[in-house]
């Protein structure tokens, strides 16, 4: 038994307790009130790291092949090089942090609605099948944002496929959105939002459990002042 | 007297009764027997609670169903339960037999099991026969025993063109039509070896194969045809001389074949130069590849018909062996008595791994070169149940310079100071292994050598020497053997909860965002692995350099390996000839100093100390010792610790080598409150299909 195939032993008993991890899904979103803004994604996988670290180490769990470090990485410079080449989109950033898994892309928009078909590409580029119906506007004039979602039973029935370990990946999974304006925000629709103590900023958190399931819905439109 | 009296009787009785054993109408040349040991299994549950559990209602009520009757106790089939079933298969290097013989108590009710709304049963005596619909397998039973035969042709003997040719079976390659002729030629050219060769099975149902088989050959017509080709014409010349001589042969049996054969000889043939003719057109004018295509589709499926209507003749005929002669049987055979063992409830018997190895390798075609796998010899597994275990033994009788290889090999005992570091109440497995590496490093080549040696060739055997010299003169095994002896243990002594920092965010009153650092509690496996070192100076210039380097780093003669890509810290150390690594600081610690609390049971002593070999894996120890949110949910926990709740421990060692046998066993425990392995077992059935 070499070095090798010894740590792979000890990680699969390493592994036992394993799959269900935690991780973040962070979207914020800075308004200006000529309609540009800035956009941070973040993924932070940081709160599994001994899992994902131990992970990394495997060529395969559960079935499927996991990407090294450097294929991660080039998908993410992929998926930066698309976006400098989107209308509308300047200024791409990305950052990964490999020791706390953590990844950030970031970028400024003219609108914000050149944001709904980037997603969209990008999963499809990435062979995702995207099949909820997500979009973002801002109408300058009436000086309202709003966020569309559209829970889809597809995603539910998609999900329902996969295998009771691999669901329990999800598991303890958030999603949190930050919408940031410059004037003040009046009203909200969706209740589950909170308006900050300035009133410029409205925060939106849930488990990706009850996204997927549709318990729970994203779609909010806000109101600022005139 | 009267003592002496009995005790003959009993002996005769036993006698009896082994002679009732159905073994003994297993040929003694069978390649595989495995049992199924009636009395046994139905001595851990009768009959009754057999026909109550779940797996026998549904047994019970689906032969109802499919057979439109009523069965109430598998009793019903007529089998007799008391004795043992067999299974055996026989092989040849033209057809391999499966064959099962059942024993039977009520040959009545077993014949209801069979549909015979055909009369397709024939009674002989008591002997009666079923042919299964597509002559695939022959059922043959008396009062007392059942025989179900099938048979397989090896499409590699009849690849060899001498065969086929001897049995009349052509063989067919898309598009390769020059074979006909040259088929044919050679085909002839065997006749006489076919004759003479009389020790084949198929000797005594020659008669139908041989005379069919002749109509294969083109008459003189085809020949005519081929004239254009110069390659055909050579053949012709050729043929006709010895066509005659073949046909004098075949004409040594009764008239009656002959004329049998001649009235065939001049139907078929027509057929024969059509496709000739078709063939040589379409070799013209290469064209036509769908027309050639159903024709090599229909030729295909012709010689295929008559490979089967082959096997059906050597089955039958083998079948009728089993019931009207005597031969000898696998009670013969020492090495399948030897196997053998009274408690066993199932046992499997194969004859030699390296006569498996040299079976299918004509299949592998260039590379099957018989002689792989040379020395490893017979091949047994026996299932044990008893009212405490499931238990699987397996045994390979080796060579003897094989088997001496490995006595020196696994002569060392595990060290005894390992012991000292299990903790038997929290271990959740461990697995320990000693070999003596002097011994390993010196016979490792000639191991290599002799089991993939002829792999390589006859012409590598040079090479091969100079290959295992070459390894003997760069390592120095003695060296070696003192760096790392060869013993080595991993235990893993229960689970460990540890602090783990995280990233995440934080956020304000206005939402701004602040990365914070947080810690979490995960649990984690201690493992702990060691082996014994006598000479320790390689490792502690490896060490210099790794702490030179920055790969390690020393507190308190712990080293701890500088690794950022790994998941968990490890550590190691050397201590009175042992180099210790592992993930937990504490139980380096109280290694370090003395201080390990030593709990080992006297049965993973046993099981440790006396195997060369022995892995343990105790589920109960690490039931409800993982926390529920880092398993993922409530449910998943349950499921979880249900599973693992209902595992006792499960372990596998390797005996130590007797004669030239080495052997091994996996034995699962099972948990307390049920009556024996086999109850459990259908209680395992019936909650998986709820």
């Amino acid at each position: 038994m070499n070095l090798k195939q010894f740590y792979k032993l000890l990680l699969l008993i390493v592994l036992i307790p394993i799959l269900s991890s935690c991780f973040e899904v962070i979207e914020e979103i800075t308004m200006r009130n000529d309609g540009t803004g800035d956009v941070v994604l973040t993924i932070n996988l940081s709160q599994s790291k001994t899992k994902v670290a131990s992970v990394m180490l495997l060529d395969s769990v559960q079935g499927y092949k996991v990407p090294s470090k450097q294929k991660i990485q080039q998908e993410l410079n992929e998926a930066v090089a698309y976006l400098k080449k989107s209308p509308g989109i300047t200024n791409v950033k990305s950052t990964s942090d490999f020791n706390n898994y953590i990844a950030t892309i970031g970028f400024t928009f003219k609108d914000v609605s050149n944001i709904n078909n980037i997603t969209k590409n990008i999963l499809a580029q990435q062979k995702i099948k995207a099949t909820n119906t997500s979009s973002y506007s801002y109408n300058k004039a009436t000086k309202t944002f709003s966020r569309k979602y559209q829970a889809t039973n597809t995603t539910k029935t998609e999900f329902n496929k996969l295998k009771s370990k691999d669901k329990a990946v999800f598991n303890g999974a958030t999603y949190t959105s930050v919408y940031r304006f410059e004037s003040p925000v009046t009203s909200t629709t969706n209740p589950a939002s909170n308006l900050s103590k300035s009133k410029k900023a409205v925060m939106f958190k849930s488990s990706i459990m009850d996204l997927i399931n549709g318990k729970i819905n994203v779609s909010n439109q806000i109101q600022l002042s005139k | 007297m009267k003592k002496i009296l009995i005790a003959i009787s009993l002996l005769f009785l036993a006698k009896l009764n082994y002679a009732q054993d159905l073994a003994k109408k297993i040929p003694a040349n069978a390649f595989t027997v495995a049992t199924i040991k009636g009395d046994n299994v139905f001595k851990l549950m009768f009959v009754k609670d057999f026909n109550e559990s779940f797996v026998g209602k549904k047994l019970l009520t689906e032969t109802s169903k499919s057979l439109d009757k009523n069965f109430t106790s598998i009793e019903d089939f007529g089998i007799n339960l008391e004795k043992n079933m067999y299974y055996f298969n026989q092989l040849s290097d033209s057809i391999t037999y499966n064959c099962f013989l059942i024993p039977l108590k009520d040959a009545t009710k077993f014949e209801k099991l069979i549909n015979d709304k055909d009369k397709k049963i024939k009674t002989e005596g008591d002997v009666r026969t079923m042919i299964l619909p597509d002559s695939s397998s022959i059922i043959k039973w008396n009062n007392s025993m059942m025989y179900f035969v099938t048979g397989s042709i090896k499409s590699s003997f009849f690849a060899d063109s001498i065969n086929s040719a001897r049995y009349g079976i052509k063989e067919i390659r898309y598009q390769n039509n020059y074979d006909d002729v040259a088929m044919a030629d050679s085909a002839v050219m065997v006749t006489d070896s076919a004759m003479v060769s009389t020790t084949e099975p198929v000797v005594e149902v020659v008669a139908p194969p041989v005379a069919e088989g002749w109509k294969v050959h083109p008459p003189l017509k085809k020949q005519t045809i081929n004239k254009s080709k110069t390659k055909a014409t050579k053949s012709t010349k050729k043929k006709p001389a010895k066509k005659k001589s073949a046909k004098k042969k075949v004409i040594i049996k009764p008239k009656k074949t002959e004329e049998v054969t001649e009235v065939e000889i001049t139907d078929s043939p027509i057929m024969g130069d059509q496709d000739a003719i078709d063939s040589t057109m379409e070799m013209t004018q290469t064209g036509k590849p769908d027309d050639q295509y159903d024709e090599y589709q229909k030729e295909r499926a012709e010689q295929d018909a008559k490979k089967k209507q082959l096997a059906f003749v050597w089955m039958t005929a083998q079948a009728d062996k089993i019931f009207n002669s005597t031969y000898e049987s696998i009670e013969t055979n020492k090495s399948y008595t030897a196997s053998l063992d009274n408690k066993a409830i199932a046992e499997l018997w194969v004859s030699s791994l390296q006569e498996v190895y040299n079976s299918i390798a004509p299949e592998f075609g260039t590379y099957g070169k018989a002689g792989l796998m040379q020395g490893y010899g017979s091949l047994n597994a026996k299932l044990f149940m008893d009212d405490k275990s499931f238990r699987i033994s397996t045994g390979l009788e080796l060579a003897k310079e094989q088997a001496d290889a490995y006595k020196k090999i696994m002569n060392r005992k595990l060290n005894k100071n390992f012991l000292k570091y299990v903790n038997s109440e929290k271990a959740i497995g461990f697995m320990g292994y000693s070999i003596d590496t002097k011994a390993y490093l010196e016979e490792f080549p000639k191991l290599m050598k002799q089991t993939y040696g002829s792999f390589l060739g006859k012409n590598m055997e040079e090479e091969i020497e100079l290959g295992t010299d070459l390894f003997s003169l760069l390592l120095d095994e003695e060296a070696v053997s003192k760096v790392i002896k060869g013993d080595a243990l991993f235990v893993i002594n229960g689970l460990n909860t540890k602090d783990v920092t995280y990233t995440t965010y934080e956020y304000d009153d206005d939402y701004k965002q602040k990365e914070v650092t947080k810690t979490k509690k995960e649990t984690l496996p201690d493992f702990l692995f060691m082996f014994s070192s006598e000479d320790n100076r390689l490792m502690n210039k490896l060490i210099k350099y790794g702490i030179n380097k920055n790969y390690v780093t020393v507190n308190n003669n712990i080293y701890k390996i500088e690794e950022k890509k790994s998941p968990v810290d490890i550590y190691f150390m050397i201590k009175d000839g042992i180099v210790f690594f592992g993930n937990s600081l504490t139980e380096m610690q109280s290694i370090s100093n003395n201080s390990f609390n030593t709990s080992i049971s006297k049965a993973h002593k046993t099981l440790l100390a006396k195997n060369n070999f022995s892995f343990l894996f105790n589920a109960k120890n690490l039931v409800g010792k993982v926390p529920t949110e880092e398993i993922g949910g409530e449910e998943t926990a349950k499921k979880f610790n249900e599973t693992l709740g209902k595992m006792g421990n499960v372990y596998m060692i390797s005996n130590p080598i007797k004669g030239n046998m080495v052997s091994a066993d996996i034995c699962a425990e099972i948990p307390n409150g049920h009556e024996n392995a086999l109850k459990y077992l259908f209680s395992l059935i019936e909650n998986a299909a709820k």
